[in-house]
């Protein structure tokens, strides 16, 4: 009786918990207004405020673009072209005058001008605690209002990255709005006012969702949809769910290679491709004055260290075709910026054996070869725990080197300890990425190799490989300020040529960046070399993107969800439906088993 | 009713120890490798300049000892100090991610803790039966699994047979109303609720289980039994009464942590709560956040076992008693 009473009860708990739940509800009602939802999956979005983002905010980003604008945007292929500034000239190498559009207004009604831009910069170079945005207007000396619609911008030194790589990212405030504001970091902005293409409606607070509509009187003409939602991920597999169950139209930036055959085998889906802006490299510590194993100051060891590393094998190997190797320390998404001449090192044991040879490193006794001053060429070969899955890359290197008689030890360092290792220069070898952030352009992926950034523990700069060139250093200055394109181009492709003669990486690969986009309902996805969903030019996408107006279609999705994920299916593997059946049938065993033995015994407490 | 003393006692404790906890705290982060500015930063450029700026402005160059002042000054005024990251207030980060995840976890605690009351008692009753058998073995493995896999099995399930929302705590196109509202968030909550109470309930029902066996090993039981008392009145009044005791204990102590999130499980669905700050926080380095909010956790904990201290007396009023 009780036990009937129990069963009912607890059958009653759980129906009205879910009751409410498992009733349907149309998903999205698609048919007016038309929403383009995102989903985004790399690094959060932890505030409003566009003077405070950084590089965690990856995801803010695109919401800052989305509301505001930059006086030069990016075009699908990540070049200059105009934005709040229509046009621009240079009276001379230092002073730049910009022609403002005359169209533009505040999302509050209040018209743009160029009191806006002059604001805009001098607070930038007034406030030193807004670390990224100051980086922009470093090189700035002054800002004058030559008129409403012009500015004149007055820099320090000639710059060839200022109009290409700073302006796309330096977002204009409105002075009317920002003037009153004192302390700028901790302003929550939190009903966001600019000029963008899209005007701020809510959100819901840190790392769930933006929602945005469109701005009908953007200045360089209406989006195609209606509202933009921006919704924050934890889970790529919950992202693709998502995408393949209509709930996101597009999904991105980065998917990971073991999530892609779950995309490409469902209908509707349009799995798109792109290299990302970054890649992944083997460094040596170099550094005269450090304490990792000395016989890596030698350039002919880490040359023919360089000749027993296969790059296309480990592309494979890490990313199972995902990624693209590249055999310069510039990522493959600056075409014009890679310079095509330099090809991967030979990969051939033999050579690399002969060549430690000549160089009078010989095989000891136990195999492994020693310096002429006794030192055993074997290295850590470490790994940050946030590339974990770099490991394999790393073993695989490992054994190549044991067969030319090199050590090395891959293992798995936590993140912040390989950053203290590489600031104290005690580390050897490692694998880690460099990654672009909101600057886009050639001169960060150079910069690391300055002797400016090898500097002695504990200050520490951007070098870990130690890497001391006057020439290349001069180089380095050279380019920043060639306005030429080609001329930089030149100088570029040299520097390159030059890391490359003195093997300071070994360039890896450049991932592809992967993304999902429901195709059989929008059109109009941008061509080019940036992923589509980036962190700086998504506009593009935003911009171009336009719903298939069918009707019929629209309603389809609302009723029964289940209908447009049929494929869906085949999505989650076979082993973890394998895993299911093998747990239900592990708990069938163990219950019959366990109740068969106890039969004979009494059952109730006596 | 409970002594003065034993009161007074369990009140110095938890002070002592939340002070404690709070020196622990401080120290933990500043013993972790790796200058959280530089990793943040690795991929922007930023000068060494820039990194020092920076670190003078969190005081992260200031003397350990004074750091520590600092640290305990602005705890004890509520001022957890500012993100790393976005450079707002810690406070405002915890809170909103305190309510979601106290929403999720106290439906996620009230059923599994009722479930694993009830299916702990039947199992204790009828052990060695079908029902007992099954009903633990099935616990016991659905609580060893990795949630993360069985957050994403629900999913898949959810998603695909179920039509329910994959991730996030709200839709926002077509809801209106607060019954609307409301019921969004129901569809939301359905798969982490069911994950978490799936691991959950394992642990309530094998303590359970053995506390009422232990208590039906007692001389009074047979006693009882012998006077005719009924089975019913038997478990619950003689059986369950007993048992209970370490029931709460267990109970004060899952209430606490649970405060902390299931990391797992919101990272899988995106609930927007404590795990998922702290996970982030834990990645970014960002030590005020993960003060703040570990802070916020074991304080929790302490007060949920000082109420549970509380509670013995009333339960039983041998525990007041040396």
């Amino acid at each position: 009786m009780m036990r009937l009473a129990i069963f009912y009860l607890t059958l009653v708990l759980l129906l009205t918990i879910t009751a409410p739940a498992l009733t349907t509800v149309p998903l999205k009602a698609q048919a007016s207004p038309v929403t383009f939802t995102v989903g985004w999956g790399a690094a959060p979005m932890d505030t409003l405020n566009p003077t405070a983002v950084t590089l965690y905010d990856g995801g803010a980003y695109v919401v800052m673009h989305a509301i505001y604008d930059t006086l030069v945007m990016a075009d699908v292929n990540g070049n200059p072209i105009p934005g709040l500034a229509q046009s621009w000239s240079y009276s001379n190498s230092t002073t730049i005058i910009f022609n403002l559009v005359h169209n533009a207004t505040w999302h509050d009604g209040q018209p743009f001008a160029a009191d806006d831009v002059v604001y805009t910069v001098n607070t930038y170079l007034a406030h030193s605690e807004l670390p990224i945005m100051r980086l922009y207007v470093e090189n700035v000396k002054s800002i004058t209002a030559v008129d409403p619609y012009t500015v004149q911008i007055n820099l320090i030194n000639a710059d060839a990255t200022f109009i290409g790589e700073l302006l796309p990212a330096m977002y204009i405030i409105p002075k009317h709005i920002w003037q009153d504001i004192s302390n700028f970091t901790s302003y929550t902005n939190s009903n966001p006012v600019g000029t963008g293409p899209f005007k701020f409606v809510s959100w819901g607070g840190v790392n769930t969702y933006v929602q945005l509509v469109a701005n009908t009187n953007y200045f360089l003409g209406p989006p195609h949809i209606d509202q933009l939602v921006i919704r924050y991920f934890t889970s790529y597999n919950a992202m693709a769910l998502a995408v393949q169950s209509g709930e996101i139209d597009y999904a991105g930036p980065l998917f990971p290679p073991s999530i892609v055959p779950t995309l490409t085998s469902a209908t509707g889906i349009e799995v798109v491709t792109r290299p990302d802006q970054r890649y992944y490299y083997f460094c040596f510590n170099g550094y005269p004055q450090g304490s990792g194993n000395p016989t890596l100051r030698d350039v002919r060891v880490r040359l023919a260290l360089s000749h027993a590393i296969n790059n296309t094998e480990l592309a494979q190997v890490t990313w199972a075709g995902y990624a693209t190797p590249q055999n310069t320390v510039m990522p493959l998404t600056f075409a014009n910026w890679v310079n095509p001449n330099i090809k991967a090192y030979d990969f051939n044991l033999n050579e690399a054996a002969q060549m430690l040879d000549s160089a009078g490193y010989k095989v000891g006794s136990d195999g492994i070869r020693v310096s002429p001053n006794g030192v055993k060429l074997s290295y850590k070969l470490e790994v940050p725990s946030d590339y974990a899955e770099e490991y394999r890359a790393a073993q695989v290197i490992a054994n190549w080197w044991k067969q030319i008689g090199v050590e090395a030890t891959p293992q798995i360092v936590d993140t912040g300890t390989l950053g203290d290792e590489v600031v104290s220069w005690k580390h050897d070898t490692f694998i880690w990425v460099w990654s672009v952030g909101e600057i886009i352009g050639p001169d960060y992926f150079l910069s690391m190799f300055r002797s400016t950034e090898a500097q002695p523990a504990p200050n520490g700069g951007l070098s870990d490989s130690g890497f001391n060139n006057s020439m290349y250093d001069q180089l380095y200055v050279a380019q920043e300020q060639a306005t030429d394109p080609a001329q930089r181009q030149t100088i570029i492709w040299q520097m390159e040529q030059i890391l490359h003669d003195n093997a300071v990486y070994v360039p890896l690969y450049d991932p592809l960046a992967v993304q999902a986009f429901r195709s059989d309902k929008f059109t109009g996805l941008p061509s080019g070399s940036l992923p589509p969903l980036n962190q700086y030019a998504s506009n593009n996408l935003f911009l171009s993107i336009t719903p298939i107006s069918t009707p019929v279609q629209t309603t389809q999705t609302t009723t029964s969800v289940s209908t447009t994920a049929q494929p869906a299916p085949t999505g989650m593997s076979t082993e973890t439906i394998v895993g299911v059946v093998a747990v239900i049938i592990i708990i069938i065993v163990a219950a019959a088993a366990l109740s068969r033995r106890r039969k004979g015994e009494p059952t109730k407490a006596q | 009713m409970a002594n003065v003393g034993y009161i007074v006692r369990k009140l110095s404790g938890l002070i002592v120890t939340t002070f404690f906890v709070l020196t622990f705290n401080f120290y933990l982060f500043r013993v972790l490798p790796g200058n959280p500015f530089r990793l943040l930063f690795r991929g922007a450029g930023l000068s060494a300049d820039a990194v020092r700026s920076l670190n003078a402005q969190f005081g992260l160059d200031e003397p350990l000892w004074v750091q520590y002042i600092i640290y305990l000054k602005n705890t004890v005024s509520g001022n957890f100090g500012l993100s790393f990251q976005t450079r707002a207030p810690v406070i405002g980060l915890i809170v909103p991610a305190l309510i979601n995840t106290a929403i999720l976890l106290s439906a996620a605690s009230v059923i599994s803790i009722v479930a694993g009351i009830l299916i702990g008692m039947l199992a204790a009753w009828r052990r060695g039966s079908k029902f007992d058998v099954s009903a633990s073995a099935t616990t016991l493995v659905l609580y060893s699994m990795p949630t993360f896999w069985l957050g994403l099995v629900l999913m898949f399930v959810g998603v695909i047979y179920f039509a329910l929302p994959v991730a996030g705590m709200r839709s926002f196109t077509g809801i209106s109303g607060i019954f609307g509202q409301l019921q969004d968030l129901a569809r939301h909550m359905v798969l982490p609720l069911l994950t978490l109470v799936l691991g959950l309930t394992g642990q309530y029902v094998l303590v359970m289980k053995g506390a009422l066996l232990d208590v039906f090993t007692e001389d009074f039981m047979v006693t009882a039994r012998a006077k005719g008392i009924s089975n019913r009145k038997l478990l619950w009044d003689h059986g369950f009464r007993n048992a209970v005791l370490p029931m709460v204990a267990l109970v004060a102590l899952n209430l606490g942590l649970s405060i902390g999130g299931a990391v797992q499980t919101e990272t899988v669905f995106s609930w927007p709560g404590m795990g998922l700050l702290i996970y982030r926080a834990i990645l970014a380095r960002d030590y005020p956040v993960l003060q703040g909010a570990f802070l916020v956790v074991t304080v929790t904990v302490i007060v949920a076992n000082f109420v549970a201290d509380m509670l013995y007396p009333l339960l039983d009023p041998r525990v007041t008693e040396q």
